[in-house]
């Protein structure tokens, strides 16, 4: 990855891509699976590396590395009675911060961020950070996700149920 | 205390063995006292009974693969390092610095010449011998030799790379130990054409807040706590682990079988009902990317004919040996007690030598779609076994049922007790284990 342009954008291009993130978010937060399912690009991966936040995807381990079909398949599952690890539903607020665009060009703008998310379920507050890499397209729908990569922070020791999304 | 006391008439759970109950009655033929799972007193005497007195699987020769690679595992509660020394074999070390007790490896994995514990530098070389301790003159002549080294589990053997320690010398050779166990093992090593896999893809790690022994080995719930997965598999039969569950194989009208191979060691028995199919499942292989040139080497390798059966599992013996061990869909998989209701569980991908990357990618994939904190299938276990726990605390009828299947089940030619696969015999099986060892004297 580039190192981060700290100017040089216009202004607008990243309101547009935080603006994204915090729509993101909000639809994560209120496990609206539909609305989230429909900012992902047709062409597109989602990973959630395990372990450490770079590992070879083809050789090692993932939490999740999804192509459109099996984050369908996730929502799918997600949004139906059986999923009793989100029976009930995890409460989730996330705090977006130190957004930083890494490239922007007329098709694609690519974006880091990080994230404070606290999850409450039955009974327990769970705190999670994490850091994400957002490559965005723009399609004449607006802007839709190609590529979303999520480091969470505590991924090389056990963890519980995060079944949410992140 | 003359007249034991009846598990039924206590109402709480904790510390019914002080209190003069046998242990040997909180498990019975048809019924297991929820204690088993609840006592921490009873958990104390499982580390002692259990995990310091039979084989205990450590991890895989290809785990640490040259000369100083080492592993942080344990023993029950136990730190052990598992580590390759220079002469090429593999050391399992308890991991306490002889002096004042302290780790002496701390990061999880890793090369090293020498184990050095910080606290007061005290230098251990792979083979765990005791080479240096600082500012000598305060110790008499020959202090290092006369220390010897880390502590070491006096037994160490391995089955085919699988390595495994045993706290106790009064055990029975591992081979045998292992018993049946060990031909189930050989689906998982010869679904690689070379006999050989590799573990070195990465761990999930994950916890919940329920006795260890609930991961057991269970053909019975897939339909309920897997109902989200299974509601999928009609959509797409090849998608994820779907492709190698097919004609529902959790039917009781299944060729399934449940299958207690004898102490403790239990699996979910899928062969027949894959060699049903298995024209089926090869001509699904042959279309996927390597498929073609991975069984050809299976075919070159073993013979068509055992190739087909080595392939009819897909390499997912579904075992467990007993108690800590289970090679499970593409994994090795440890279950690490921390309390009576907290569990570690560690799964391990398996990649198989000698076949084309793809088949790999694959079997990773196939993994990640079922295994780990955020897939379709792990989280909703853990979230079933923490219910479990919760539920046991209420005792006024303390009792867990594990009848089921009972009455039809039976003992096959090589010994093993057979059920349907929605049987409890595995839970049976695991559990007569237990009480073997918890009541031996």
């Amino acid at each position: 990855m580039n190192k981060p342009m700290a100017v040089g954008h216009p202004a607008d291009i990243r309101r547009e891509f935080e603006a994204f993130l915090f729509h993101e978010a909000r639809l994560m937060d209120k496990h609206q699976f539909g609305d989230w399912m429909a900012l992902w690009d047709a062409e597109c991966l989602y990973w959630v590396p395990c372990n450490s936040e770079d590992v070879n995807p083809d050789r090692e381990l993932s939490i999740i590395y999804e192509t459109h079909d099996q984050i369908q398949e996730r929502v799918r599952r997600l949004s139906g009675k059986f999923a009793h690890a989100q029976q009930p539903k995890s409460r989730l607020i996330r705090v977006l911060s130190n957004i930083e665009i890494v490239s922007a060009d007329d098709t694609t703008v690519t974006g880091t961020s990080t994230f404070v998310l606290g999850e409450v379920r039955l009974n327990r507050q769970m705190v999670w950070f994490g850091r994400n890499e957002h490559v965005l397209v723009r399609t004449a729908e607006g802007l839709r996700m190609r590529r979303k990569k999520v480091f969470v922070l505590n991924n090389d020791t056990p963890m519980p149920n995060m079944t949410f999304l992140v | 205390m003359n007249k034991p006391t009846s598990p039924s008439t206590l109402s709480s759970a904790a510390g019914i063995v002080s209190r003069g109950v046998p242990i040997g009655d909180l498990v019975q033929e048809r019924r297991v006292h929820s204690a088993v799972y609840t006592d921490p007193e009873i958990f104390d005497l499982e580390m002692e009974r259990i995990f310091s007195r039979t084989w205990i699987y450590i991890g895989h020769e290809s785990e640490v693969p040259k000369t100083g690679d080492f592993r942080l595992r344990k023993i029950g509660r136990q730190p052990v390092i598992m580590v390759r020394g220079k002469d090429g074999e593999i050391n399992v070390l308890m991991n306490r610095c002889l002096h004042r007790g302290a780790v002496v490896a701390e990061v999880e994995s890793g090369n090293t010449k020498f184990f050095r514990c910080w606290y007061h530098g005290w230098t251990y070389d792979t083979a765990g011998k005791l080479v240096q301790v600082t500012a000598d003159e305060g110790y008499e002549p020959g202090f290092c030799q006369k220390l010897g080294g880390l502590a070491r589990p006096p037994l160490v053997q391995d089955y085919r790379g699988f390595v495994f320690a045993s706290l106790s010398e009064d055990v029975l050779p591992l081979r045998e130990h292992l018993g049946l166990a060990a031909g189930m093992m050989d689906y998982l090593i010869d679904f690689s054409p070379t006999g050989k896999i590799s573990v070195n893809a990465g761990v999930n790690k994950t916890i919940y807040r329920g006795n260890w022994k609930l991961v057991g080995m269970d053909g019975y719930h897939v339909n309920y706590v897997h109902a989200s997965v299974v509601e999928g598999w009609g959509e797409d039969e090849n998608s994820g682990i779907a492709a190698m569950h097919k004609n529902d194989p959790f039917n009781d009208a299944a060729l399934t079988r449940t299958r207690d191979l004898g102490r403790g060691h239990v699996a979910l028995d899928f062969r027949e009902h894959r060699m049903a199919t298995i024209d089926k499942y090869v001509a699904f292989l042959r279309t996927i990317p390597g498929g073609e040139a991975y069984i050809e080497a299976m075919y070159a390798a073993y013979g068509e004919e055992r190739a087909k059966r080595n392939l009819s599992l897909a390499g997912d013996p579904h075992l467990g040996v007993f108690p800590n061990l289970q090679l499970i869909g593409n994994q090795i998989r440890i279950m690490n007690p921390i309390a009576a209701d907290e569990t570690e569980v560690l799964m391990f991908p398996v990649l198989l030598e000698g076949v084309p990357d793809e088949i790999n990618t694959l079997r990773i994939r196939q993994h990640e779609s079922f295994y780990g904190p955020s897939a379709s299938g792990s989280p909703d276990d853990a979230e079933i076994f923490e219910r479990a726990q919760l539920g046991m605390n209420a005792t006024v009828n303390p009792w867990l049922e594990m009848s089921r299947g009972l009455h039809r089940e039976f003992v096959d030619v090589d010994g093993t007790r057979v059920g349907r696969i929605s049987d409890e015999t595995t839970q049976r099986g695991q559990m007569r284990e237990w009480k073997r060892l918890m009541t031996a004297v």
